[in-house]
């Protein structure tokens, strides 16, 4: 067992850790500076554009660690693990963020 | 046989007897939630008492199964549904701006270690001893002199942090007039545990009269 293997178990819940902290942390910069009430267009305000653009981000990067680690069921027991772990990492995301579609921005 | 445990329910810090929108879609997720998790509680101890006493049952079903379903199918239902009564009833509870015209009134709440100073539109001041008109919309702006702080009165909604140079909004209606309590919900020192106040909310010209009474004081 190699310590590379053992990162790559923890890569997909990693990464939501990460995106958790930076949407959480931009929500609150954007709203600081106002950024909800700057219209791009149609309606869509500064704050959710960026929100949705590192949401997007996150989940491209998630699809993209889940497709690297792909390994079919015969594959050494960590390996299929961090595959599954990515899957789990990438459905959380989704789960998790996707409502900065929908939810009020700032207050 | 439950009269024991349930007194501790009532008072006048009592989450569970809500006197406000706010308060009452709090108590409303709280019921959801103490009901789904007896539920899960329920079939997890008889999932329990299946794997003890008929064993074959259990394996019958097989071990794959067991995980899919108890693993990830239910717990996705059940966590999919609480997170979206949670956004919804959390939506409902923001201070959403309003046309002036129905505006909701902002009274001021200051904490400082260990006191709440309550100000009004129109001038008046009050220390630990809040009025407020009852059936109408108050938006409370909280903030801090010192340390964070935490505004809560349980029977109208949620807390709200208080906190040194930064403005936070709380929007609470109660019902009808009456004596509440609030509290500081946030460790602020050695006297955090004494850090409460007195709601009282009055009919609309009882609120008028309450404050000309606090100036004159
Ligand atoms: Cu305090």
């Amino acid at each position: 067992m190699s310590g590379r293997e053992l990162l790559l178990l923890a890569a997909g819940f990693t990464l939501w850790a990460v995106a958790f902290v930076a949407l959480y942390a931009m929500l609150s910069v954007g709203c600081r500076f106002g950024w909800d009430g700057i219209d791009l267009a149609g309606g869509v305000t500064v704050q959710r554009a960026q929100l949705v653009t590192l949401f997007l981000a996150f989940l491209a990067v998630g699809a993209w660690l889940a497709v690297h680690l792909r390994t079919g069921p015969r594959a050494p027991f960590l390996s299929r693990a961090a595959y599954l772990a990515a899957l789990a990492g990438l459905g959380s995301i989704v789960f998790s963020f996707a409502a900065v579609f929908a939810l009020s921005e700032c207050v | 046989m439950a009269a024991p445990f349930l007194t501790g329910c009532a008072g006048p810090l009592s989450a569970l007897a809500p006197e406000g929108p706010a308060a009452r879609g709090a108590v409303r997720l709280w019921w959801i939630m103490l009901a789904g998790g007896g539920a899960i509680f329920l079939v997890v101890s008889a999932v329990l008492m299946l794997a003890i006493l008929r064993p074959a049952a259990l394996r019958a079903f097989g071990p794959r199964r067991i995980i899919l379903w108890g693993g990830l199918v239910i717990p996705t239902i059940i966590l999919a549904a609480l997170v979206t009564a949670a956004l919804a009833l959390g939506e409902r509870l923001l201070a959403t701006p309003r046309p002036p015209e129905d505006a909701p009134l902002r009274i001021e709440a200051v904490a400082r270690q260990w006191v709440w100073e309550f100000r009004y539109p129109g001038g008046a001041v009050t220390f630990d001893r809040l009025h407020m008109p009852a059936g109408r919309d108050v938006d409370f702006t909280v903030t801090s002199a010192d340390v964070i702080h935490s505004f809560w009165i349980p029977r109208l909604g949620g807390k709200i942090d208080a906190i040194p140079g930064h403005e936070t909004v709380v929007r609470l209606r109660a019902d009808r007039p009456g004596v509440y309590g609030g509290v500081c919900a946030e460790f602020c020192g050695t006297g955090h545990a004494a850090m409460a106040f007195t709601v009282e909310a009055h009919e609309e010209v009882g609120f008028a009269a309450a404050l000309a009474g606090e100036v004159e004081e």
